[in-house]
């Protein structure tokens, strides 16, 4: 399954009410759905703190579903709000900078033609593409993962991250700029495992 | 004017130029919108394109490895209405209860200290031995047309006789015959006021001190005055 999307869609509410009332199997559907994109929000985020960070989102969730309102969308971008409070306090308190999942060095070699670019991309990792994506300035990165990974427009991003919808347009197609750069003078060299033949 | 026309044309243009998006911007919608680009996008548009789909690609193992302690944390903390609910009316009686505790002790100390309005105090006195209202609780009628008999300074003779009321103690007849008094205050004729037995001097004449009715007349007090007060 591709993130980005939202696939519960017609049977969300009824898998948000078994929730609210204690289902532990609604629930692990609703993980399931969510964690992955949220995990991956926060690694760019957030770094070596997402999971610890994400742990305490779905507290907050447990808590407070039963008084949640709203579609599978809305949930996201409730959610997503959540996780970005938590983290924004965990790095007031740490007072320190998210730790990319890997360095540049690690992630890039020499630069090569673009033809060699895509056939090494066709084996890119999630894990290295997210590590990429986390080489941007952290706003960028942050808009882009929940615009792209997390599939809201740009109206609920602008919600979450407290921008008008133009600035975040602003951000993200900047970010891609940035992106485009960088991956086109790059070869990666480290497809780990789970990643996806596209 | 033409001046004016050609800023007014430099306007509409810029203003198109800002609401059009550039070919870079065009294809960014696209990337953040999960559209596919075509094959006539230049290959570092397609690079990034493979980027941003493994980004958002299936989830790995790692990241749903946790699901088993994720469920049983949901389990954990989810809150409980029900006993919420049972709060409310269990508290409800105990409060009510100690109210009534609360009432029935202060009650009982204002009764042992003889503050009580009369009726309640009467209460008080046949239900607990409480000092018996005083008749200076009642309603003070006038009695200044009645002439203190010679007894009026008995009960002042009468030392420690903090029992009977003033008006006992001055020898004040009460010139209200209404028998407003109980029946704890029959004229003994001893002389010996109690506490209950309110300024229950010697009757100056028989039949009305001794009242044996419970019904104290404007003459009581007006004995010779040899009551004895009684603590």
């Amino acid at each position: 399954m591709l993130y980005g999307r939202f696939v519960l869609v017609g049977d969300f509410p009824e898998v948000l009410r078994r929730a609210a009332a204690g289902d532990a199997s609604a629930f692990a559907r609703l993980w399931r759905d969510t964690h992955p994109p949220l995990l991956r929000y926060l690694w760019v985020s957030a770094g070596d703190a997402a999971e610890d960070v994400a742990a305490e989102v779905w507290l907050e969730v447990a808590r407070r579903i039963g008084s949640f309102r709203g579609g599978e969308h809305e949930f996201r971008g409730w959610l997503f709000t959540m996780a970005r409070r938590k983290m924004i306090d965990r790095h007031r308190y740490e007072a320190r900078r998210p730790v990319s999942p890997t360095g540049d060095g690690e992630l890039l070699d020499h630069p090569a033609a673009d033809d060699t670019v895509t056939a090494a991309l066709e084996y890119i990792s999630t894990e290295t593409a997210l590590a990429l994506i986390a080489t941007l300035p952290r706003d960028q990165a942050e808009i882009i993962v929940l615009r792209v990974v997390v599939g809201l427009d740009a109206s609920a991003v602008a919600q979450i991250v407290g921008k008008s919808p133009g600035a975040v347009r602003v951000a993200a197609h900047r970010g891609l700029r940035t992106l485009r750069e960088r991956v086109a003078g790059a070869t990666v060299t480290s497809p780990g495992r789970g990643g996806v033949t596209l | 004017m033409r001046v004016f026309a050609a800023s007014l044309a430099e306007m509409w243009s810029s203003a198109r130029k800002r609401n059009r998006l550039s070919p870079d911007e065009a294809t960014a919608e696209l990337l953040l919108a999960r559209r596919h680009l075509g094959r006539h996008e230049p290959a570092s548009q397609r690079t990034l394109e493979l980027v941003l789909a493994a980004a958002a690609g299936p989830a790995t193992e790692r990241e749903l490895a946790g699901e088993t302690a994720a469920v049983t944390a949901f389990l954990a903390a989810l809150p409980e209405p029900e006993p919420a609910r049972r709060r409310g009316p269990r508290r409800l009686p105990v409060l009510a209860v100690a109210l009534v505790l609360a009432a029935l002790v202060a009650l009982c100390g204002t009764g042992e200290a003889g503050a009580l309005p009369a009726p309640l105090q009467r209460l008080a006195h046949q239900a607990i031995k409480a000092p018996a209202p005083s008749p200076a609780m009642r309603v003070p009628r006038p009695s200044a047309d009645v002439t203190p008999g010679p007894g009026a300074t008995g009960s002042q003779s009468a030392p420690g006789s903090s029992g009977p009321s003033q008006e006992s103690r001055t020898g004040k007849p009460s010139a209200n015959p209404t028998p407003t008094h109980t029946s704890d205050s029959q004229g003994n004729g001893n002389g010996q006021p109690t506490a209950t037995d309110n300024g229950k001097g010697n009757g100056g004449t028989p039949g009305q001190g001794g009242n044996p009715s419970g019904h104290p007349t404007g003459n009581n007090g007006n004995g010779n005055g040899n009551g004895h007060g009684k603590n």
